[in-house]
């Protein structure tokens, strides 16, 4: 019998409540994650253009550290460092494996946030802060704004990887889509179904946000 | 709360079998990278003047590859160049990794040949030179200097991608990492073997990333931006 | 032309699906004509036998950081099949497997035999060729001492970390049927054993369920092996579905071993006699 036998295709599809459960689990982080990762992409970002030498450095650990280690490592760390530095709360995998790619994703959308910032000229910031625009206000209502354009299709992008990179709740037990694939296939010898069905929904997950990604990058080529 | 400087963890810390293991490990991670990047280079290339070039055969397959590639974790292709391909583990690591990084060198070849203005195109045909003269003699030089800086952060990628490889298992830094900790049994031993291994990563990939950075201001120089 | 390239990609995954179908379907029906009746010769023309074994479980097939070799008791059985086949000894490729991939690389023909802790069930019988048992075992559970857990009945509510394709949860489970417990654990499933000891020592699972053999290699003086034990486990090593010859040569080895005396010097070796 071959690992692509029909009985085995029959057997991993009536099974399909599997997938679903680890869909939603997955469904569940990436959001959670992608929320987590704005909003530190944003505050680092801006914080890495701002005059302050030490928010600039703050902002640049945080990038350098997050970018230069794999994202595997730092799960591993949280997932087992956590537990032993506040001992009482214990927190679910998934919050591992949100707070895993948020910081992750987070170190990428700041340095995408910051060439969005930095595309734009500095003259406005000056003209603007001339006005009498304090810098949040200058940031908020006329470089952020602008910046917008520039940044969407790597966030776009990132939040595609981010999607991807979730699956690296299977090695912590996070219960994803990844790891319910996994378990179930180890433990009926169903891999090659297993497998190929787990690809068409990680695809399907991801294909609209890249053919988005793509249409916006695209648009502002040709601008 | 727990003595970090308690007699265990200076005992891991002294103890040469811990380096060995991880250099070795380290050793192979990097053969790995290497290999990979020499490989998506060739292969990136390729995809990415298929993509950029308007025969529409070539331009589709490639978008469909590249497509395809990208929108599926890293992970479930090294299980499948493991398993389907039957390949030793190295190999399906290099394989599964070359097979995602070509596709992400495609887009930035394509991003590169995209910045070359059309004006050199039609300047270039007007004097009589053919596709390839051109992409040969007049776009790819200008263009390779764009996609530098880029791939060279890629490889930064794929040195941490490769920890992937540890699932089929390839003896990679953290797969040796993981084994050595094997060995130790207190929570605060293993853990300082996990931060041994995210700084053995580290040094190496800060350093790549620098460079990567200084390149990016050389070619970019001269750029009136905020912050800088 | 987007929609032309969005089929184009959907056109990739199936491609993708039926390189990969063709690929082992293929190979698995030629196997079947020619492998099984020639599965000793093949292993005599490579001239090397190609064996999965464990690099994570002391005694049995552990990659020892200081030496960087596997060894155990496993890999000891491995020789003395490479001997009887091959006459030689050392002419064994060791690769590493985990629950997870012995199976795959059974299958698509990377290895000749998997010797990896592989447990003899029913159902694997129908996927795989398996040899007559050469070491028996239970399912253990091993817990910090601090935690007060003294059996599976204290366990309602709590994780037990157990290895990726493994038939550890399986049994619990049964067991937790015979003896009418009404409790309720839960189960987190990791690739490798070192992984699952870290999580039971950072608290992340309250016991660490495999069998007992495994479990004597994390032992320490703030962890014990309960004495409960169930679910026997009897060690087989697997070959591919069909290659009779080459399991009924292994039976010989198995056997010869046995009656020589040799596997008691073994196991006493590796610390595992009972």
């Amino acid at each position: 019998m071959g690992p692509f036998a029909l009985t085995k295709w029959e057997a991993t599809l009536s099974n399909y409540p599997i997938f679903l459960e680890g869909l939603g689990t997955t469904l569940i982080a990436a959001v959670a994650g992608l929320v987590l990762a704005l909003m530190l992409g944003i505050i680092f970002g801006v914080l890495s253009t701002a005059s302050s030498k030490i928010t600039r450095g703050l902002s640049r650990v945080y990038v350098e550290f997050f970018q230069n280690t794999p994202l595997l490592i730092q799960v591993f760390l949280l997932f087992n460092a956590l537990p032993l530095i506040a001992p009482k709360a214990v927190i679910p995998v998934v919050v591992v494996g949100i707070l895993g790619v948020g910081f992750y994703h987070g170190a990428y959308i700041s340095e995408v946030v910051r060439a969005g910032i930095q595309s734009i000229h500095r003259g406005q910031l000056e003209a603007a802060l001339s006005q009498g625009f304090t810098y949040v206000q200058a940031m908020r209502h006329i470089i952020i704004p602008q910046a917008m354009r520039v940044v969407l299709p790597p966030l776009t992008n990132q939040a595609v990887s981010l999607i991807k990179n979730t699956s690296v709740l299977a090695v912590i037990a996070g219960g994803d889509l990844m790891y319910r694939g996994d378990s179930y296939a180890g433990n009926m010898g169903n891999y090659g179904p297993t497998y190929i069905i787990v690809g068409l929904l990680y695809f399907l997950l991801c294909y609209p946000l890249a053919f988005a990604a793509k249409k916006l990058e695209d648009k502002q080529e040709v601008s | 709360m727990f003595n970090w400087i308690s007699p265990d963890i200076i005992a891991l810390l002294t103890d040469p079998v811990v380096y060995q293991a991880l250099l070795r490990g380290l050793g192979v991670t990097l053969e790995i990278a290497v290999i990979t990047i020499g490989l998506s280079f060739v292969f990136g290339v390729l995809l990415g003047i298929f993509r950029f070039s308007k025969v529409p055969v070539f331009s589709q397959i490639a978008t469909a590859y590249i497509e395809f590639i990208r929108n599926i974790p890293l992970l479930l292709l090294m299980l499948t160049c493991y398993f389907v391909a039957g390949l030793p583990s190295a190999a399906a690591a290099i394989l599964g990794l070359s097979m995602y990084t070509s596709a992400i060198i495609a887009e930035v070849v394509r991003g590169g040949l995209n910045s070359i203005p059309t004006g050199q195109w039609e300047a270039a045909r007007s004097q009589g030179f053919n596709y390839v003269q051109i992409m040969r003699h007049v776009v790819l030089p200008q263009a390779v200097v764009k996609m530098i800086p880029p791939i060279v952060s890629q490889f930064v990628t794929v040195i941490k991608d490769s920890s992937f490889a540890m699932a089929i298992g390839a003896f990679e830094l953290m797969y040796e990492g993981t084994i050595l900790a094997g060995q130790y049994w207190k929570a605060t031993q293993i853990i300082t073997i996990y931060v041994l291994i995210a700084l053995t990563y580290f040094v190496i990939n800060f350093l790549l990333s620098h460079l990567s950075r200084k390149l990016q201001t050389k070619l970019s120089a001269g750029r009136g931006t905020i912050g800088q | 032309m987007k929609k032309k390239v969005l089929l184009l990609a959907i056109a990739c995954v199936l491609a993708f699906g039926a390189f990969a179908l063709a690929g082992c379907g293929g190979t698995a029906t030629t196997d079947k004509s020619d492998k099984a009746s020639t599965g000793v010769q093949a292993i005599k023309d490579a001239g090397v036998l190609k064996v999965g074994v464990k690099v994570d479980v002391p005694g049995f097939g552990y990659k020892d950081p200081k030496t960087n070799e596997i060894d155990g008791f496993e890999i000891d059985l491995a020789r003395a099949i490479a001997k009887n086949i091959l006459g030689d000894e050392t002419k064994i490729k060791l690769e590493p497997v985990t629950a997870k991939t012995r199976g795959p690389l059974l299958d698509n023909g990377q290895l000749d035999l998997v010797i990896a802790t592989f447990t003899i069930k029913p159902e694997r019988l129908e996927q795989w060729n398996f040899s007559t048992s050469y070491y028996t075992d239970q399912v253990g559970l091993l817990v910090k001492k601090s935690s007060g857990i003294k059996g599976l009945a204290d366990l309602d509510g709590k994780t037990i970390g157990v290895a990726q394709g493994a038939t550890t949860k399986d049994a619990i489970e049964q067991e937790i049927k015979d003896k009418g417990l009404n409790i309720k654990p839960k189960f987190s499933e990791f690739a490798t054993y070192p992984e699952i000891n870290a999580a039971l020592e950072s608290g992340r699972v309250d016991a660490f369920s495999v069998d007992k053999s495994i479990l004597l290699g994390y032992v320490n003086a703030e962890k014990e092996i309960l004495s409960e034990g169930f679910a026997p486990q009897e060690y087989g090593i697997a070959a591919k579905k069909g290659n009779d010859d080459l399991t009924k040569t292994v039976d010989d080895v198995l056997a010869q071993l046995k009656s020589s005396g040799e596997m008691d010097k073994l196991l006493q070796k590796w610390n595992l006699a009972k």
